[in-house]
């Protein structure tokens, strides 16, 4: 799926990833490809994700937003 | 003093675009939010003017942004100027059942500005340093959010400098709360300068303002709809306060930029000016010498 991590300071990720795991404010999820369209708040904790060359990346935030659209283009605005 | 003004520019021109990306997908999140049915808005977007919370009438929070420090040519006077016409303006419109108004200073520029009016303060803002920060700007949108919860005021303008390129900057008065949608926009929109280094970028990167109107219905909303819009409230209005502020930096380095420019082009025409006289009275009096000295010569022979 494409995902991009969106700061206010920098683009933290941008690209292909296989796997995103994070906090929302209904629980932890995971979100993986051809997921159903969400839009969610993610509260403090740390957002991991899988990369395509099976990579693990780790990014703490303190809340922001989840956006899963329908076609597996899932965006994060995040604040750290 | 210029290079080192025209260094801090570049660099708080680059954090401003920084965090364009964000500010793209904020507003984009934002549209597709806005478009579900259920949205009910959250206070930040209410307008209270028409009925105020308190018997007095509405409360209005003037916030003025200003540099720390001075010698920066006609930046802090003309956002002065501006707020005082706007203010007039404005005084004259309601003579009776006046708004009470309330401010806050952000610089010390502003401060000391404020002070000497005999305006009521309400807080002040100061060493923001060269380059804002998020974290610096956190307490001052706290601040003002938490006010307008708690009904300290209904209405927040904004007086500060639009930075249009390195040459032009322009004092502009924006309300800021309540939300607006077509604010938001604007100053996302105002993040890009229009000409020199950075304006390219917006045709390179293909960047539309036109957020893709996709059917909402189809979204999951975690926990609700409510909370989601009155988290994503308080996210837009930190990032439009951020912004603000740091147009404010951008154009009060161009504008000492500008200052120091003029200042070293004054001293150089001086110097150059002095040293022209210096040098003539310098020729005059070797010349009196010589006819001195060739009219004694002339006496004895």
């Amino acid at each position: 799926m494409k995902l991009s991590i969106y700061s206010l300071k920098n683009i933290l990720f941008q690209g292909e990833a296989s796997l995103l795991n994070c906090q929302t404010m209904a629980g932890e999820i995971t979100v993986l490809d051809r997921h159903e369209a969400l839009i969610s708040v993610l509260t403090a904790g740390i957002i991991r994700i899988v990369d395509k060359d099976k990579k693990e990346q780790f990014f703490p935030i303190t809340s922001g937003f989840l956006e899963v659209k329908p076609d597996s283009d899932v965006r994060c605005i995040v604040e750290q | 003093m210029e290079m080192v003004a025209a260094t801090k520019m570049r660099k708080s021109q680059e954090i401003a675009l920084a965090s364009r990306p964000y500010a793209f997908a904020a507003l984009d999140f934002l549209a597709t939010v806005s478009n579900l049915d259920s949205a009910k808005l959250p206070e930040l977007f209410h307008d209270r003017t028409k009925n105020p919370s308190t018997s007095s009438g509405p409360r209005v929070l003037f916030v003025l942004v200003s540099s720390d420090k001075g010698l920066a040519g006609a930046f802090n006077s003309s956002v002065f100027r501006k707020f005082a016409a706007h203010f007039e303006k404005w005084a004259s419109l309601a003579p009776k059942g006046r708004e009470e108004q309330l401010f806050v200073a952000i610089g010390e520029k502003a401060n000391q500005y404020l002070s000497k009016k005999g305006y009521n303060v309400v807080k002040k803002f100061t060493a923001v340093g060269d380059h804002t920060t998020v974290e610096q700007v956190k307490p001052i949108a706290d601040f003002i959010v938490e006010g307008f919860l708690a009904e300290s005021w209904d209405r927040v303008v904004v007086v500060s400098t639009h930075f249009r390129s390195a040459l032009k900057q322009e004092p502009h008065v924006r309300t800021i709360l309540p939300i607006d949608f077509d604010h938001i926009a604007e100053t996302i929109k105002e993040i890009i300068p229009e000409r020199g280094k950075f304006a390219d970028l917006i045709k390179e990167q293909n960047i539309s303002f036109i957020p893709s109107k996709t059917d909402s219905r189809d979204y999951l909303i975690e926990p609700s709809a409510e909370e989601v819009l009155n988290n994503l409230a308080k996210h837009l209005f930190f990032m439009q306060m951020y912004h603000i502020i740091l147009e404010a930096n951008a154009s009060e380095h161009s504008a000492r930029r500008m200052a120091m420019k003029t200042a070293s082009d004054n001293a150089k025409d001086l110097g150059d000016r002095l040293n022209l006289q210096y040098n003539k009275s310098r020729q005059s009096r070797i010349t009196t010498e010589i006819s001195e000295i060739s009219a004694g010569a002339e006496a004895l022979s």
